[in-house]
C-alpha cells in the first residue's frame, strides 16, 4: 500500500482524503456469550462509528464474535516504566503456587553436601516457578 | 411453486418485479465491487466489497424465485449473465458509471433509502417464498443503511472538496433516484393479488418523505421528479454496455462450463 509521508493512503480517482483523522482503534470481542471480551487486533478509522463499522467487517462477519468493543489507541494508557513489573525481592511467597522451592532445595543440598536429588524425589517436592492462576 | 406465483393473471407482473429488483441488486452490487482494492482506506475496502458481495447475494436469491416462476429451463446464472444489456430491468439511477467515491456513496444513499421503502412494500406480500427472503434482506440492508448514512453525513460535513463533490455527485444522480419507482407493468395485479402494498407512486411518496429529514439536516436538495418515469428501466447508459460486458466476461468464455 501507498503512504505519503505522514502515514496516509495515498488516494486516486478523486476519492475523498480524511486528512490526518485516521487512527489506530483496538477491537476487543467476545467469542461466545458468557466469554471475557479479549482483544482481536486493530482497525484504522477516523471516528468511532467507523470504527465499528469495520471492527463487524474484520471481526464479526462471520458469527466469530458475539460482541465488539473498539477502544481508540491513543485512550490507552501504558504503563511506561517495565521495571514496576519486575519486583528486585522474592516476593513468591504471595503467589498461589507459594514459594519457589527449586534455589532454596540447591542451597540446602550445598549446606549439607548432599548429592543431586533423583528426578523422581526432585519432582515431589518442586512447586510452580511462577503461580500464575490462569 | 405454490400460492399467486402460479395465477396467470398474476404472473406477467410478478416476473417484472423480481426482475426489477434482481436487476437493480445485481447491477449495484457489480458497480459497488468496482471499489475492491481501490477504496479510500483499506477497511473501507473491505467494507465496501462485502456490501457488493452482499447485494450479489440478494440478486442471486431473486433470480432464483425468477427461475421457479418463469420456469422456461434458465437458472439464476443464465438469467443473471445470458440476457443482453437491453434486456435488463434495473432502474436508470443505476445506469451511471461508478465515478468517484462521492458517486457511489451518493448512489447507495439514494437506492439504499428507496430500495428500503421497496423491500417494506413486499415484505408482507402474500407469497411466503417472497415474504421469507425479504425477511433476511431487509436484516442485511440495515447495515447498509447505517454504513451509507455514515458516510453521506461524513462528506456532507466533511466541507471543502468533500462537500463539493458530494454535491456535484447528487446533481448527477439525483434526476434518476425515483427511477427505483418507475411504473411496472401490471403492478395493479400485484396490489391485487397481495404481493405489493400499495402502487409504485405511493411507495415513491413515502420515500420521499423517509429522506426528507436527513436531505434537511445536511441542507442537500430534494431529488426532482424523474423524467419520462414509464421509461425508468429501459433505454440503458453506455456505462452499463461497458459494465455488462465486465461481468459477463468470463460467463461467455464459455456458458456451458461446470464451475
Amino acid at each position: 500500500m501507498t503512504t505519503s509521508d505522514n502515514g496516509e493512503r495515498m488516494i486516486d480517482e478523486g476519492s475523498p482524503v480524511v486528512a490526518g483523522v485516521l487512527e489506530p482503534w483496538e477491537v476487543f470481542r467476545r467469542e461466545k456469550d458468557g466469554d471475557p471480551m479479549r482483544h482481536g487486533g486493530s482497525v484504522m478509522a477516523p471516528d468511532p462509528v467507523l470504527a465499528l463499522h469495520y471492527a463487524r467487517e474484520m471481526f464479526g462477519r462471520r458469527q466469530e464474535s458475539t460482541g465488539l468493543w473498539v477502544i481508540r489507541r491513543a485512550d490507552i494508557h501504558e504503563l511506561e516504566d517495565p521495571d514496576l513489573l519486575d519486583p528486585p525481592l522474592d516476593r513468591s511467597f504471595k503467589k498461589p503456587g507459594g514459594y519457589v522451592m527449586r534455589d532454596k532445595l540447591a542451597a540446602a543440598r550445598e549446606r549439607s553436601g548432599q548429592a543431586k536429588l533423583k528426578a523422581r524425589d526432585a519432582a515431589k517436592v518442586r512447586r510452580p516457578a511462577t503461580g500464575d492462576p490462569a | 411453486m405454490s400460492g399467486p406465483a402460479l395465477d396467470p393473471a398474476t404472473r406477467p407482473a410478478l416476473v417484472e418485479i423480481l426482475i426489477s429488483m434482481a436487476d437493480d441488486e445485481f447491477v449495484i452490487g457489480f458497480s459497488d465491487s468496482e471499489w475492491t482494492g481501490i477504496a479510500p482506506l483499506l477497511e473501507e475496502d473491505v467494507a465496501m466489497s462485502s456490501l457488493a458481495q452482499d447485494e450479489i447475494g440478494h440478486a442471486k436469491a431473486f433470480y432464483e424465485l425468477l427461475a421457479g416462476v418463469l420456469d422456461d429451463g434458465r437458472d439464476a446464472d443464465a438469467i443473471a449473465y445470458d440476457r443482453e444489456p437491453a434486456e435488463y430491468r434495473h432502474c436508470r439511477l443505476l445506469d451511471h458509471p461508478r465515478g468517484d467515491w462521492a458517486d457511489t456513496i451518493a448512489r447507495r444513499f439514494l437506492y439504499d433509502t428507496a430500495d428500503a421503502v421497496r423491500l417494506e412494500a413486499v415484505a408482507a406480500c402474500s407469497w411466503s417464498a417472497l415474504a421469507d427472503l425479504v425477511a433476511k434482506i431487509r436484516r442485511e440492508e440495515r447495515y447498509h443503511l447505517m454504513h451509507v448514512g455514515a458516510w453521506l453525513d461524513r462528506l456532507a460535513n466533511g466541507g471543502g472538496e468533500a462537500r463539493r463533490r458530494l454535491e456535484a455527485a447528487l446533481e448527477r444522480l439525483a434526476p434518476d433516484a425515483a427511477t427505483v419507482f418507475a411504473p411496472l407493468q401490471g403492478e395493479a395485479a400485484l396490489v391485487e393479488a397481495g404481493l405489493l402494498s400499495a402502487p409504485m407512486d405511493a411507495h415513491e411518496a413515502r420515500w420521499r418523505a423517509s429522506i426528507g429529514p436527513t436531505l434537511e439536516r445536511l441542507r442537500l436538495p430534494m431529488p426532482p421528479a424523474a423524467i419520462d418515469p414509464e421509461r425508468g428501466r429501459l433505454d440503458h447508459s453506455a456505462a452499463f454496455d461497458w459494465l455488462h460486458g465486465e461481468f459477463t466476461m468470463v460467463r461467455r468464455l464459455d456458458p456451458v462450463a461446470t464451475w
